[in-house]
């Protein structure tokens, strides 16, 4: 039981940062219809720009919580501009090209990122400064870090905050709008390559947040990181019903669940595997996924 | 890494293509001084290959194995060389690859050598070692820990680094004969390496008698290893022992302790690096690796260490050290057999006993380093530092530098 317990909450840690960018990934594809592949390795950046805060900070001994608030607010920054300069750049050209073609330019993208990380950082891993505590509680056998608690909290609320964004703000409509018909958005007035650009700094913002994250909560980050979470992401992404932003929050912890279960009762060395296979089942036998697609496909 | 070894590899070509070229103006008279006579005292040098990467992603690797060679052959040659004639050494970069590492063995037989001492990656190691085997030239490699490599039946083979097979039965000595461990968990990665290394593990614990409640691997370059953790610590383990590489065992270590697990933890030796220290923070103070024992481990090493450090302004890396005594035996067997044909210098290495930097050590049957010579560090205040060896003499395990 207290195991189960632990498995449980292992897996809402690791399903709360998956979330995070799993939402990236739909809010794009709702709004352009594109998988963007860069996705993980724009998590990977900011991951990247939260170490050197960090690590400058640390030498000059500034307090934990505003080195903490300030790796993050640096990295959701940088990815929130990268975000938007890769859309400008890779992506708004070939909006009317065929899929295929931006598909490739996707994979440009991550491909560019990854090396001139590589390139600037190395490719040996890099360790965040072990800053935050360990200490934590323990309840019905199972224990939780304080850290661990307040990492999952700060998730609950960005997405709670996305939620709010998308749904009640007028900018959040137009959004919303571009996803169910892109033509008929424009002709009401929605400014359409500018919603297009404002998701694509959102869904960087989220992921530089989690690659933040991550990197201040298991300290260990290298340029190749993005390419397992940013697949696991999207998984949960397709899990969720792709384009629907609650269906990936769900499915996110939902992804770190079973890889958490994977771990614990079958084995580490199968949980890709089984995490891949539900991608797969789901894209067979529901290809909607689990809640649904949203916003009807367009005819 | 790689960028950086790049940068690295550029002088040291320049100095490796330097030697070269100093190498062939002598090759024709240390070669004929070899076929006329080998007990008149030639003027000439007797040359040592060294054949290591000098190139590519392990080039600084090799870059301070071949340091450590030159700083063998200046030792002797400052205390009057062999045979009244001087030691040198002649690096050929072999970049870690089987095809180079083919050529490079041809060059330096082309270039007269009586003998070799070098090597990094098991992969160049074995064409090399087939080349010197054809040649009958005997070769002591200084870091290439492959089991197969000795095992071929070559009596030209040598080596002054234990084997990957050998530490499994150490480990397995120290959980049980020090810790007195009767529970033991195995971890691995699924690479060959660590799973051999597991393999042989398991095999010596179950032949001193511990019960191994876990054995299993994990998927490397994953953040979150909670519930793998969560599942060993489910089989009550009193020692976990992983035999992967630093990466994951840092995570390992950190997230072991942020769960509140109390068993020790203990690692191979893929994983004793720095990188660990920095990913694990304080979490891995009391973590304990088997390992080859590093130059700065060692009392016997630490003239050999700060010598290297004013010659060449860095730490003498992992297997310099190893590479020295290697360079060290082989003029010790030319002085035994008082000849500098090469395979004199082969019977005389078989029966050699020689007081190295790393130990005392004499070779097998086939060629292995004899005593093992594995022992066991620890961090403690986030640095690595030597715990414990086993001792022959008194079968007990005590303090590495007692």
């Amino acid at each position: 039981m207290s195991a189960f317990l632990q498995y449980v909450v292992n897996g809402l840690t690791s399903g709360a940062f998956l979330a995070l960018v799993a939402l990236g990934y739909t809010m794009i594809y709702g709004v352009i219809r594109l998988i963007n592949f860069a996705h993980g390795d724009v998590l990977m950046v900011g991951s990247f720009i939260g170490y050197e805060v960090a690590v400058t900070l640390v030498a000059q001994h500034w307090p934990v919580a505003v080195i903490v608030l300030l790796a993050l607010l640096a990295g959701m920054a940088f990815t929130g501009g990268l975000g938007m300069v890769i859309e400008r750049v890779a992506y708004q050209p070939l909006l009317n090209a065929s899929r295929l073609a931006i598909l490739i330019s996707a994979l440009g993208v991550s491909l560019a990122l990854e090396q001139g990380v590589e390139l600037i950082f190395g490719a040996g891993y890099s360790a965040y400064p072990n800053i935050l505590p360990t200490a934590g509680f323990t309840f019905a056998g199972a224990r939780a870090s304080y850290v661990q608690v307040g990492m999952f909290g700060l998730s609950l609320l960005l997405m709670g905050g996305l939620y709010l964004f998308v749904n009640r703000t007028m900018a959040g409509t137009a959004m919303r709008a571009l996803a169910m018909d892109r033509d008929a958005a424009a002709l009401m007035g929605i400014n359409v390559p500018r919603t297009i650009l404002l998701t694509f700094m959102l869904g960087s913002v989220l992921a530089g947040a989690s690659g933040v994250m991550q990197g201040m909560y298991y300290t260990e980050i290298n340029f190749f990181m993005g390419f397992l979470l940013g697949l696991r992401a999207f998984t949960a992404a397709v899990l969720g019903g792709i384009g629907n932003i609650p269906g990936a929050m769900v499915a996110g912890l939902l992804i770190g669940l079973i890889g958490s279960f994977s771990d614990g009762y079958i084995s580490s060395e199968w949980s890709d595997a089984i995490i891949f296979a539900v991608l797969i089942a789901v894209l067979v036998f529901k290809p909607t996924g689990l809640f649904g697609e949203r916003v009807a496909e367009r005819v | 890494m790689k960028r950086v070894g790049l940068r690295a590899a550029a002088p040291a070509i320049l100095a490796a293509v330097a030697l070269t070229a100093t190498a062939c103006s002598s090759a024709s008279s240390s070669g004929s001084a070899s076929s006329s006579s080998s007990s008149s005292a030639s003027a000439g040098p007797i040359i040592i290959g060294v054949p290591v990467p000098l190139s590519g992603e392990y080039a600084s690797a090799g870059v301070d194995i071949l340091h450590g060679a030159q700083l063998a052959a200046s030792n002797i040659n400052a205390a009057g060389g062999v045979l009244g004639r001087k030691i040198e050494v002649v690096g050929q970069d072999d970049a870690c690859l089987a095809s180079t590492g083919s050529q490079a063995a041809q060059k330096l037989i082309s270039q007269g050598i009586v003998a070799a001492a070098g090597g990094y990656c098991s992969t160049a190691a074995f064409p090399e070692l087939e080349a010197f085997h054809r040649a009958g030239i005997p070769y002591v490699m200084d870091a290439s820990t492959n089991p197969e490599l000795t095992e071929q039946g070559f009596a030209q083979a040598f080596r002054t680094i234990g084997r990957d097979d050998e530490q499994g039965p150490i480990a397995a000595s120290y959980i049980t004969g020090y810790l007195h461990a009767t529970r033991v968990a195995v971890g691995n990665d699924n690479s060959t390496y660590a799973k051999g290394l597991a393999v042989a593990t398991i095999a010596a614990l179950q032949k001193d008698g511990a019960t191994v409640v876990f054995n299993n691997a994990l998927t490397p370059g994953q953040s979150d290893y909670t519930s793998f953790l969560t599942k060993v610590a489910q089989s009550k383990p009193q020692v976990f022992y992983y035999t992967g590489y630093y990466p994951e065992f840092g995570l390992l270590l950190k997230q072991a302790k942020q769960l509140g697990l109390k068993f020790t933890m203990m690692g191979g030796d893929a994983n004793n690096d720095p990188t660990l220290l920095k990913t694990a923070g304080t979490a891995a103070n009391g973590a304990m690796m088997t390992t080859a024992p590093l130059a700065q481990f060692l009392s016997s090493a630490t003239a050999y260490v700060s010598a290297y450090t004013a010659k060449y302004g860095t730490g003498p890396g992992p297997y310099s050290s190893y590479e020295y005594d290697a360079v060290g035996v082989v003029a010790q067997a030319i002085k035994d057999a008082g000849s500098t044909t090469p395979s004199k210098i082969t019977a005389a290495l078989k029966t050699i006993s020689y007081n190295g930097i790393t130990g005392d050590f004499h070779f097998d049957g086939v060629g292995d380093r004899q005593p093992v010579n594995y022992i066991v560090i620890i961090v403690q205040n986030d640095q690595f530092a030597a715990f414990k060896k086993f001792d022959n003499t008194t079968s007990q395990w005590v303090n590495v530098n007692s």
